[in-house]
C-alpha cells in the first residue's frame, strides 16, 4: 500500500511571511488540443478555460491554471475528501478521456501545495528563483512554472501577496526546509 | 547567463531551458537504403559553428515545449525564436 501521507506537517510564521502546507487538495492534470476539449472543460467545471499564457481562472470551488498550450492544472480552493476527488476525476474521465477529447490524470498525491502569505513573499522567492516577479506580483491570477532553489515549481498568484506554490512530493521536504531557512533571513 | 523569449511563456532566464542541438535536420525518407556512413552522418554528426546557428531548445522548467532559435554562439545574441514547424524568419 502506498503511503500518501504528506512529508510536511505544519505552518511556520516569520516576519511578514507565513508558510503553510495545505493538504489534501484535489489536483487534476488536463491535456488536450482541440477546441471541443477546451469547451468541454468549461462546461463540466463551470469555469472559463484560460487560453492566454501564464493566466488562470477560478470559481468558488476550483482553480484552473494554464501550463502550456495543451495542458492545464486544476486544483480545489479548499481541502477536499479524496472520495470527492475521485468522483470529479471519474466525471471528467467519462466526459473527456472516454470520447478521446484529451487526457485526465489525478495528480493529487503527485504535487504538494504550500501557501505563502505576507508582504515579503516575493523577497523570499527572489532569493532562489530566476523568474522576474515585477509584473507577476501586480496581476492577480497569474501563473508561472519556474525553478525555486533548482526545484521545479508552479506558482499561482491567487491574491496580492497570497501565493499557492506547488512542488513535487519527492522534493517538497527539501523545498520546505529551504523556504524556512531563507525566510529567517528576510 | 542570458534571457530567452519562449514563444509560449514569454521572456525567461536561460537556466529554465535546455539546448537540443542543431535544428532543421531532416530524417531520410528511406533509412534502409542508406549506407552506414550516411546513416551515421544523419544520426550523430552536428555542426558546431562559432557564429550564427539554428538550434532547437526546450523550455524544460516551464511549458516543456520545443522551439527553434537563431543564436550567435560567440556572444549568445538571439536573432529569432520561432515555433516548431515554422520556417526560419531569417536566412
Amino acid at each position: 500500500m502506498l503511503n500518501f501521507n504528506t512529508p510536511i506537517i505544519g505552518t511556520k510564521e516569520y516576519s511578514e511571511i507565513k508558510i503553510s502546507e495545505i493538504e489534501p487538495i484535489l489536483k487534476i492534470n488536463l491535456r488536450g488540443k482541440n477546441r471541443n476539449f477546451i469547451t468541454k472543460i468549461g462546461k463540466e467545471l463551470s469555469i472559463i478555460t484560460p487560453v492566454d499564457p501564464n493566466t488562470s481562472s477560478s470559481n468558488e470551488r476550483l482553480n484552473l491554471l494554464w501550463l502550456s498550450p495543451d495542458e492545464w492544472f486544476l486544483y480545489s480552493n479548499d481541502k477536499i475528501d479524496l472520495k470527492d476527488a475521485n468522483l470529479l476525476e471519474d466525471k471528467l474521465f467519462n466526459e473527456i478521456s472516454k470520447p478521446k477529447l484529451g487526457s485526465v490524470t489525478n495528480i493529487s498525491d503527485h504535487w504538494i501545495m504550500i501557501n505563502l502569505n505576507g508582504a515579503k513573499v516575493f523577497e523570499l522567492l527572489s532569493a532562489g528563483c530566476p523568474f522576474n516577479f515585477n509584473n507577476f506580483k501586480n496581476s492577480k491570477g497569474t501563473v508561472t512554472q519556474t525553478l525555486l532553489n533548482h526545484i521545479d515549481v508552479i506558482i499561482h498568484n491567487k491574491n496580492f501577496n497570497d501565493l499557492n506554490l506547488f512542488v513535487r512530493r519527492s522534493f517538497s521536504a527539501h523545498l520546505w526546509s529551504w523556504l524556512n531557512d531563507s525566510a529567517r533571513f528576510i | 547567463m542570458f534571457l530567452i523569449n519562449c514563444p509560449y511563456c514569454g521572456e525567461r532566464d536561460q537556466s529554465e531551458f535546455t539546448a537540443g542541438g542543431e535544428a532543421h535536420i531532416v530524417r531520410p525518407k528511406q533509412p534502409t537504403e542508406l549506407s552506414d556512413n550516411q546513416w551515421a552522418e544523419f544520426l550523430f554528426m552536428r555542426k558546431n559553428i562559432k557564429g550564427v546557428q539554428f538550434e532547437r531548445w526546450n523550455h524544460t522548467h516551464g511549458c516543456r515545449k520545443w522551439f527553434n532559435m537563431v543564436r550567435d554562439t560567440s556572444n549568445d545574441k538571439i536573432y529569432a525564436v520561432y515555433k516548431m514547424g515554422e520556417k526560419p524568419p531569417i536566412k
